[in-house]
């Protein structure tokens, strides 16, 4: 267990109390130091400054998060088989059948530790529930072992289930307090009482562990290609092709909600090697627009031996990637995202100096040159 | 059938450049103003700000004023946009003029290419990407403003170049273009402090031609000067703006 990714993703803020914005105002989630504040989840942004004045407030960036839970579950999957990383900091690892567990703790540890900047609490149970418990019981660094899970459980406060305030306050009502006195009802008194998400409650608090974990599964390469018969000459008609294939290819990274990392284009020569090129990018490219612009600047340079007889276009690098619906507002301010990429790219090909951000420095300096610091954006 | 052939012209067209590519004119959106917060230069355009999603000039000789008038417009937008772009490849933009009409400061991206074609380049792609309001401090080359008509046409992005001569493509590219002539200087206790300049708008595809102004663009000497304050506005004949005050220069 780390702090939430909103938080784990910034490292400046190690230490420090901090506020995520959820972007309606509310607070998305807190570090522990304004938690110990008395800031929580789903207080205003004004609350939230009143119980904690000095705690820096930053906005929530869900693409930014999500990028890092698949770089987390892409380390974490080096370590055990199944695994699965949620936003809110928590990782599992189903260590079942692993011949030397005891090794992939100590992996699974290293890259949480690297990903968050901080040691993770690690916790280890026959289950995700009582293993998240543990964990977040356990010292930073540390590994907080169950044995026995019923016992483990039962003076833990029933606020750990997963249910909403007003099933909590009906547990409340009933005297239910603990997860031992939950697990001594029985699923299907609770079920009576809460729906289906009492009996679910039930089995939790007895150990059961009716919530299986959700492997995260690796993206995969894609590609798309097309052969052109008769060999083609024309750089339009390349052009052409391209173009619908970059089309075909977003549609795919779409469904997957991935953005290609790496690009590589393979053209097919007659009666010769095939010819390719290939190149990493910084933000990864999920749209025709952003595919076919790389790609079409490439082809427009291309010099190939013979006419073309086949174009392949792949991504052999995957990474998650928000979907952007571009152009949502025409006619008004560009996503912030959009534009960022814009100033990545240009920076990529002319260097970090050709976009740069304003700084104040001795701004009643005389010098113009000493008014203000122009650092890469 | 001609009919049929024009229909597969048409999808060829759209399928090889996009669904932007051919659009029917009575479908096509009609360019929302973006106000500069100078009445006079906005009454100007005659849309009531300047038009969004197309390129606009603003030329003149040296001294007349279009930089300063350029920049308090950037001031504006770097506070109504979340990116305000300045495109700067001679590197003689200075901070200090937006800052001290109120700029926001984090919302403002100098983008200083090496090249000409670089400038172009950036000019496009920022275009391309939606940032708010470009402004341009150079020339760019001929082959790279079709593309930034078209790209901020697209994402809806506003652009604006300064131009210190008549540039023929420039003018084509244009939707709006604003020219300032120096007719004398805004006095101040003995000292001149701006030009006094005749904006003129001669070139407008969006509504007639030819109106004029008067503008007294007093440089922001002084303090600076708290965003809620300006532009401070005084009407004189036929219409005058100063973008700054005699109290605030003072102090």
């Amino acid at each position: 267990m780390i702090p939430h990714l909103e938080l784990s993703r910034r490292p400046e803020l190690i230490g420090r109390p901090a506020v995520v914005d959820d972007g309606d105002g509310r607070v998305l989630t807190a570090s522990e130091e304004a938690a110990a504040a008395g800031v929580r989840q789903g207080h205003t942004l004004r609350q939230a400054e009143a119980l904690c004045p000095p705690a820096a407030l930053v906005g929530a960036d869900p693409v930014a998060t999500s990028r890092l839970a698949e770089r987390i579950a892409a380390e974490l999957s080096e370590h055990a088989p199944a695994v699965e990383v949620r936003l809110d900091g928590r990782a599992w690892l189903d260590l079942t059948g692993i011949p030397l567990p005891g090794r992939a703790i100590a992996g699974a540890r290293r890259g949480l530790r690297a990903a968050a900047g901080v040691e993770p609490r690690l916790g280890l149970a026959p289950g995700p529930f009582a293993a998240s418990l543990a964990a977040a019981r356990a010292r930073p660094g540390r590994l907080l072992q169950v044995e026995d899970v019923p016992a483990f459980l039962s003076p833990l406060p029933v606020a750990e289930l997963d249910l909403s305030a007003e099933q909590l306050e009906r547990l409340d009502l009933l005297g239910l307090r603990t997860l031992g006195a939950v697990a001594a009802l029985g699923p299907r008194q609770l079920e009576s009482q809460l729906g289906r998400a009492g009996r679910t409650a039930a089995r939790l608090a007895r150990g059961e562990e009716p919530l299986p974990l959700t492997p995260w599964r690796p993206l995969i390469v894609t590609g798309v290609r097309c052969q052109l018969e008769p060999p083609v000459e024309d750089r339009e008609a390349l052009l052409f092709v391209a173009r619908r294939l970059c089309g075909d290819l977003a549609e795919k990274l779409g469904a997957s909600g991935a953005g290609g990392r790496k690009v590589r284009v393979r053209l097919g020569v007659d009666g010769g090697a095939p010819e390719a090129r290939e190149s990493v990018v910084r933000h990864p490219l999920s749209s025709t627009q952003e595919l076919f612009g790389l790609v079409s600047s490439w082809l427009r340079e291309w010099r190939p031996a013979a006419p073309i007889t086949e174009v392949t276009i792949e991504v052999p690098e995957l990474e998650a990637a928000g979907r952007r619906q571009l152009r949502l507002w025409m006619g008004g301010d560009g996503s912030a995202e959009e534009v960022r990429a814009a100033l990545e790219r240009l920076q990529d090909r002319h260097g970090t100096e050709v976009a740069l951000s304003v700084r104040r420095a001795l701004d009643t300096s005389p010098l113009a040159g000493q008014r203000y610091r122009l650092v890469p954006a | 059938m001609p009919t049929e052939k024009l229909q597969h012209a048409i999808g060829a067209i759209h399928v090889r450049f996009g669904g932007h590519a051919l659009v029917q004119a009575a479908r096509l959106p009609a360019a929302l103003p973006w106000p500069t917060g100078l009445p006079a230069v906005d009454r100007l355009s005659g849309i009531g700000g300047l038009p969004r999603g197309r390129v606009s000039v603003l030329q003149g000789a040296l001294g007349s004023g279009k930089l300063t008038l350029a920049l308090a417009m950037l001031a504006r937008a770097t506070r109504e946009h979340t990116h305000a772009v300045v495109i700067d490849r001679r590197r003689r933009f200075d901070p200090w003029i937006p800052d001290r009409l109120g700029a926001d400061l984090d919302a403002l991206t100098v983008v200083r290419p090496p090249t000409a074609a670089a400038a172009g380049e950036a000019a496009v792609a920022l275009a391309r990407a939606g940032a708010g309001f470009g402004l341009v401090l150079e020339e760019l080359p001929e082959p790279a403003l079709a593309p930034l008509e078209s790209a901020a046409a697209r994402s809806g992005s506003l652009v604006l170049v300064v131009a210190g001569g008549e540039q023929r493509a420039l003018a084509h590219a244009s939707s709006l273009t604003l020219e300032l002539e120096r007719v004398g200087w805004v006095p101040d206790r003995g000292r001149h402090v701006g030009p006094l300049s005749v904006v003129r708008c001669v070139k407008n595809k969006l509504a007639a031609p030819g109106a004029e102004a008067e503008l007294a663009l007093r440089y922001p000497l002084g303090p600076r000067l708290p965003a809620a304050e300006w532009p401070r506005e005084v009407e004189r004949e036929p219409a005058v703006v100063e973008l700054w005050s005699d109290e605030s220069a003072a102090g």
